[in-house]
């Protein structure tokens, strides 16, 4: 063995398996998803108390559009969140509290279609041994359940979602402010550092990245976010450059305060607004993009329900007689609604933050 | 302009060998050497056949002096054949630019043309319903996966409808043009969602400036206004804007020429990711790293050839 | 502005007029044969682009798929036999002679077998085959420049392929003039002699293999892919091609199209005259005995997606669907039967049986599941396959019961499945394999890991398949989902606990070829034993079976060997390949021989071409009212726009 695949093995294999084990029990999910759900709940009253949120929430109230979109986006994180919530059932395994909901549904041999009476497999068509017609949106190749599997889907695309903006948010938002607010050296090395990852077609590096790191939804996600910081940070640069400029930040100077204070006191507060229209915007590039890894051939591991999925199974299942078309519509619709709603909530972000541009 | 020009060639550099750097990293620690072997020697090969195969280029030697290797390959163009086809990565390109261009080019103006035409019309009509119903209907459209886009176009307009051939690429003529069309739209729609929002906020920004105000006061018509200054004004920043734009641009190109059998780069690219053909995957991704700097120095310099208050210095 | 968009619209309609014709193939080559009758084109697709047309370099099914028209083997497969296969001669005139008790053979070439035609020979006219080019073929396997993947199997049999070969590394380059392969004995111009190393009856069949096909050393040193004149050449290691087949390629764009044209005087082979099988006597009858081949043109459309194959094979715009090894979902029905849309077309089912077997295979170096042969045996058990084959090939496949698949000397009709699907008899099992519900001593819960070869969506389920087969036991399993290369990559190297979805295709129909996969001395590095099964008996066995000829001696040593693999478990079978694909009305099969690609054996294919003319017309009108309706709402929102910038101008003025 050289030493090439010793650092293969290194950081690829043995380590992730540790990270996964630990990220895979179900008390580490159960306390990271309280800990996600707090930490926005915190995020949002703290952010409440400036002047600015408070105008840009009255003006939000009034956007029904916005509301509407806010509400259909809540439903799929309350889903996602039954999905994601784990109690242990004894005997070592776990249920996720959506498991509960749907305990009565039986799995099937294989495709059967909505409504449908009969599963499709080679012989004849069976007459309702197990009583197909219980499933809404049909079933699987595996013979699973579409309308589950599409429901599951929704944790996959917010873990994915969410774990990305993990990491790209504060990666993006602090060397956009640095980059800003100290400029010279600073700004130079952070400059370059977006140039040459916005200089390799975005695909290539996502893929490369993924092979590095193998499967996992952890592994997509930290793909996405080293990729997807660049936008960001020269957004929040921009601004902190604009900022930084006007009185208060020198007067915050003069009076002898320092950067830590004045980054954390007066630009990060005044750029927080960014940050949250991008965050909503970037969710949905993020859930599109899964499909797109998912056709190459490097999506979600092995037995995970996802949408890109399911659209790209749906690839081999329109060539059949007859065609199976539930799965990729099921999948294809529940995506749709997401990033419809998250592109239609951060629009009507914008438009309360600022009313002249929206 | 000229030392302005040496300055962002020279500044390009370290950024090309960050690319490099990073692509040859990322690829070497998943492709082993006895993966690499195997991909090049087939599965049926022997693991001694493998094993020379791994000594006579140079893969067991220390990273370093593989990664000298490799730069120098990359500076003097002198790309290793794919692993897969054993092409020329000179061939592929000269081969594929052209069908690539056919797509991306009519798909790159048709697009700036709907999304100008679309979002002038929103701009014209700001703050009316029509205003607001195309705003949603354009985030409708950035909201559908690619692949459904392709898959409802094969499936309909081509199937159902006969309107097209499903898939197919040749040169010249009417001919081409038949195979072209439907590809192109699917790439229009794709991309006009997202653009004509970008430019609607662009021209609502312009048409809050000064001029703007100096002119209509003055009387001009407001398509006159629209048509030449603000169009004119919006125009270099939306250029520069859908530059950026270029390295995604890619990601859809992959899918339709994938999809249409347009014998492409994209095409190439997709193939090589999915066999994970590392030498396409390592110069596709310097030259395409290439091409968008050199795009962005361009624009730079057209941004100045236009804007006479802009010096490049 | 208005104006423009006016014309842009205009244009539009107007390319949408020209659009409508949805024929996304060139015309043909010729319109009429030079005799004054049709020119018969075939159209196929192929999923990927070949790796090389050259025969000693390529290995893969594409590239043979390619070429296999255009180099021809001196022995080939009879098309109409399949169990068991028949090897006849192709080239060669006559079976090749057996001397020395199977240590040699000598062939004998057809005279005035010629190359095509071509400018790498003096004059431009092809030459004829002789003895010295078989000479000249192993010496090219040899050759490290090559890279031939077969050099390593032939050095195992055949005298003188090692020596050459190192002889040639030493050498840095192979010289051709000197250094020959001794095994290779040129008696006259039309025969030569093969010495072997052992006894090895099987050696035959690689004579009908691509990589044993004659080609020029004219044509190899003429085609150096280097500039001669200020004229680049192309390389006869890539993408150039002269042989001896009936087709010669026409052109070949990647990631697009490769053509096939007839090459005329070919008359090396006529179709065959027996062995028909009985639904098709009749149509068969009346080719027997004809010149071949019976297609002009061939035109392989290379399409990576199944949705665009499949809507040009709705279209008729492809004559078969050409399922190669890796896509099988395409145009397979579910029912055994075709939908009403289909079958009112003329479309009908044909069966194709691969001559490959799949397993899981356990490590039986790996200290939790190699020492403990009830713990395979009861994952053996859970098993379904019948739900394997219903959910992934329709339920056409039989479970597999034994290692040979069907049409191999050995395959056992009817026998038993050594271990049926049988959830209480694996929990049983297991519980005997210390594991009582899937927990060992200290109640700790087993944990597994099966590798399992993952890229597209399909690869997914099947690897979700066998991951709940076994988990149903209790044991968790963990999948490590990985590319092909690295799939082989930890084979080689041992490193996997239950490796699922491997299996074999016949390189040849012979027993010796599948039970070579268990045999000691093939453990790696050395060979393909990647269960690394070590059986003193069974390596004793497979050394006697594997020289014999056919007959039930042999018979009784296979099933011997059969039986020690259901005793020990280093695998469980799990699935074969064999699925219904739908034909065009227009081209029936006149034969389904698996040895050949599907659809392969291009030269015995035929094709209808004025039915085609005619069905495709009938299923190609274009529907043009949408279009009007789409046309007329594009217009009623450009008047609305001029509409409000009338409006706005008034308002201003």
């Amino acid at each position: 063995m050289t030493h090439l695949s010793f650092i293969a093995a290194a950081s690829g294999d043995s380590s992730t398996s540790r990270l996964g084990a630990f990220f895979t029990h179900w008390l580490t999910q159960d306390a990271l998803l309280v800990v996600a759900l707090g930490g926005i709940a915190t995020m949002l009253v703290r952010a409440a108390r400036s002047e600015r949120w408070q105008r840009a929430a009255t003006r939000f109230r009034r956007d029904r559009t916005g509301i509407v979109a806010l509400c259909v986006a809540c439903l799929y994180i309350f889903i996602g969140a039954l999905e994601t919530f784990r109690v242990p059932v004894g005997g070592g395994d776990t249920r996720s509290l959506l498991d509960f909901a749907v305990a009565g549904i039986p799995d099937e041999r294989s495709y059967s279609a909505p409504f449908g009476d009969h599963v499709i497999t080679d012989t004849k068509p069976q007459p309702d041994p197990l009583k197909s017609d219980h499933h809404l949106l049909g079933t699987e190749a595996l013979g699973k359940d579409v309308f589950v599997q599409t429901l599951k889907g929704c944790r996959t695309a917010l873990i994915i979602g969410g774990f990305t903006s993990a990491i790209y948010i504060p990666l993006g938002a602090l060397f956009g402010i640095l980059a800003g607010y100290f400029r010279r050296w600073v700004d130079d090395i952070i400059q370059y550092v977006y140039g040459t990852l916005a200089s390799i077609p975005e695909i290539l590096l996502l893929i490369s990245i993924l092979f590095v790191l193998g499967p996992g939804l952890g592994s997509i996600s930290i793909a996405l976010g080293t990729t997807g910081w660049v936008g960001l940070c020269r957004l929040v640069r921009g601004e902190t450059m604009r900022q930084s400029e006007r009185q208060y930040v020198a007067a915050a100077r003069a009076l002898g305060q320092s950067h830590w204070n004045i980054i954390t006191r007066h630009l990060l507060p005044n750029v927080m607004h960014l940050v949250l229209i991008n965050f909503v915007l970037g969710f949905s590039g993020i859930v599109l993009t899964e499909a797109v890894l998912s056709y190459l051939g490097v999506g979600v591991p092995v037995g995970t329900a996802s949408w890109g999925m399911m659209i790209d199974s749906g690839r081999g299942e329109l060539s059949r007689d007859p065609v199976v078309w539930w799965n990729l519509t099921a999948a294809a619709v529940a995506l749709f609604g997401l990033v419809l709603a998250l592109n239609l909530l951060g629009d009507a972000l914008r438009r309360a933050f600022d009313p002249k541009r929206g | 302009m000229f030392s302005y020009l040496v300055r962002r060639l020279l500044y390009a550099v370290p950024i090309l060998l960050g690319v490099i750097l990073l692509t040859f990293l990322l690829f070497r620690v998943v492709n082993t050497p006895e993966q690499a072997a195997i991909h090049a020697k087939g599965p049926k090969s022997t693991v001694a056949a493998r094993a020379e195969w791994i000594r006579e280029h140079g893969r067991d030697r220390p990273l370093t002096v593989q990664f000298a290797m490799h730069v120098k390959r990359m500076v003097t163009f002198d790309f290793e054949p794919s692993d897969q086809t054993k092409r020329s990565m000179g061939e592929i390109f000269l081969k594929g630019v052209g069908p690539s261009l056919c797509i991306t080019l009519p798909g790159f103006i048709a697009g700036l043309f709907a999304a100008l035409s679309l979002s002038l019309y929103q701009v014209f009509a700001r703050n009316s319903a029509a205003d607001r119903n195309l705003t949603i209907l354009c985030v409708i459209m950035m909201s559908v996966p690619t692949v459904i886009y392709i898959i409802f176009g094969q499936a309909v307009l081509a199937l159902e409808l006969s309107w097209f051939p499903v898939s197919g690429f040749q040169w010249g003529g009417l001919g081409m043009l038949r195979f072209l069309l439907l590809p192109v739209g699917i790439m229009v729609i794709i991309n006009l969602g997202y653009d004509a929002r970008m430019f609607r906020a662009v021209f609502l920004e312009e048409i809050a400036q000064d001029y703007v105000r100096t002119a209509l006061a003055k009387g001009l018509p407001v398509s006159r206004v629209l048509g030449r200054h603000v169009l004119k004004n919006g125009l270099i920043a939306l250029i520069t804007l859908t530059v950026g734009q270029l390295p995604k641009l890619i990601m859809g190109t992959l899918l339709i020429e994938s999809f249409f059998g347009i014998p492409g780069i994209g095409n190439v690219m997709v193939q090589a990711i999915q066999t994970a053909d590392e030498p396409v995957v390592l110069a596709t991704a310097y030259l395409g790293a290439l091409l968008y700097l050199a795009a962005l120095i361009l624009t730079d310099v057209l941004y100045a050839a236009a804007d006479p208050r802009i010096r490049l210095s | 502005m208005f104006r423009s968009a006016g014309t842009t619209l205009s244009l539009l309609a107007a390319a949408l007029l020209c659009g409508c014709d949805n024929n996304p193939h060139p015309a043909p080559l010729h319109q009429t044969r030079p005799d004054g009758s049709p020119w018969i084109v075939r159209y196929q697709s192929m999923r990927n682009d070949p790796r090389s047309f050259d025969p000693q370099y390529t290995y893969d099914q594409l590239s043979r798929k390619a070429i296999e028209g255009v180099y021809e083997t001196l022995l080939e497969y009879q098309p109409m036999k399949t169990d068991p296969y028949e090897l006849v001669p192709c080239i060669l005139a006559e079976m090749p002679v057996k001397e020395d008790g199977g240590l040699s053979y000598v062939f004998r070439i057809q005279p005035d077998i010629r190359y095509h035609d071509d400018p790498c020979f003096p004059g431009g006219k092809g030459r004829e085959v002789v003895a010295e080019d078989m000479q000249y073929v192993f010496q090219r396997i040899c050759d490290p420049a090559v890279e031939s993947p077969f050099e390593g199997p032939f050095e195992e049999y055949i005298e003188g392929i090692a020596e050459t070969h190192a002889a040639a590394e030493k050498a840095k380059r192979l010289d051709y003039d000197t250094m020959r392969v001794s095994g290779v004995e040129v008696l006259d111009r039309y025969r030569f002699r093969l010495r072997m190393k052992k006894v090895y009856p099987q050696i035959l069949y690689w004579f009908a293999f691509q990589p044993t096909a004659p080609v020029a050393r004219e044509a190899v040193e003429f085609y150096d892919g280097q500039i001669h004149d200020g004229v680049r050449r192309e390389d006869f290691h890539k993408f150039k091609a002269v042989g001896t087949g009936p087709y010669r390629i026409a052109s070949y764009t990647p990631r697009s199209r490769l053509v096939l044209e007839r090459v005329p005087g070919y008359r090396t082979t006529v179709f065959p005259s027996d062995g028909f099988p009985p639904e098709k006597t009749e149509w068969l009858k009346t080719l027997a005995g004809k010149p071949l081949p019976f297609i002009d043109e061939v035109q392989f459309i290379i399409q990576p997606e199944n949705i665009p194959r499949f809507v040009l094979l709705r279209q008729g715009y492809l004559d078969g669907m050409s399922v190669d090894k890796d896509s099988f979902n395409a145009m397979v029905s579910p029912v055994r039967a075709l939908s009403p849309e289909f079958t009112s077309r003329g479309m009908s089912l044909e069966k194709d049986f691969e001559i490959c077997t799949f397993w899981g295979s356990f490590n039986m170096d790996d200290p939790v599941i190699g020492k403990n042969p009830k713990l395979r045996k009861a994952i053996a058990h859970a098993f379904d396959g019948a739900r394997y084959s219903e959910i992934f090939y329709s339920g056409v496949p039989p479970v597999p019961t034994q290692l040979l698949p069907v049409g191999i000397f050995g395959y056992e009709k009817n026998r038993p499945a050594p271990f049926p699907y049988d959830v209480e008899k694996a929990k049983q099992l297991l519980a005997e394999a210390g594991y009582p519900g899937g927990r060992d001593a200290n109640g700790n819960q087993l944990e597994l890991t099966i590798t399992d070869q993952v890229s597209g969506s399909e690869e997914r389920q099947r690897a979700e398949f066998d991951q709940r087969s076994i988990e149903q036991l209790g044991i968790r399993v963990k999948v490590n989902g990985v590319t092909f290369a690295k799939m082989q990559d930890l084979e080689d190297k041992g490193d996997f606990q239950i490796m699922c979805g491997t299996g074999w295709g016949a390189d040849y129909p012979d027993p010796e070829n599948f039970f070579m996969l268990f045999y000691s001395k093939n453990v790696p590095p050395a060979g393909k034993n990647y269960a690394r099964f070590r059986n003193e008996e069974y390596d004793r066995v497979f050394e006697q079976m594997a020289i014999m000829d056919n007959g039930p001696e042999r018979m009784a040593l296979v099933r011997r060997l059969q039986k020690i693999l259901d005793d020990e478990c280093p695998i469980f079978p799990s699935f074969t390949k064999a699925f219904y694909t739908a034909v065009q009305p227009w081209a029936r099969r006149t034969h389904d021989n698996l040895m050949y690609e599907v659809e392969g054996g291009l030269k015995f294919l035929t094709t209808d071409a004025p039915m085609r003319e005619r069905l495709r017309r009938e299923w190609n009108r274009p529907l043009l009212w949408p279009a009007f309706v789409l046309g007329a709402l594009g217009l009623a929102a450009l008047l609305g726009f001029i509409r409000a910038v009338r409006r706005t101008k008034n308002q201003t003025a």
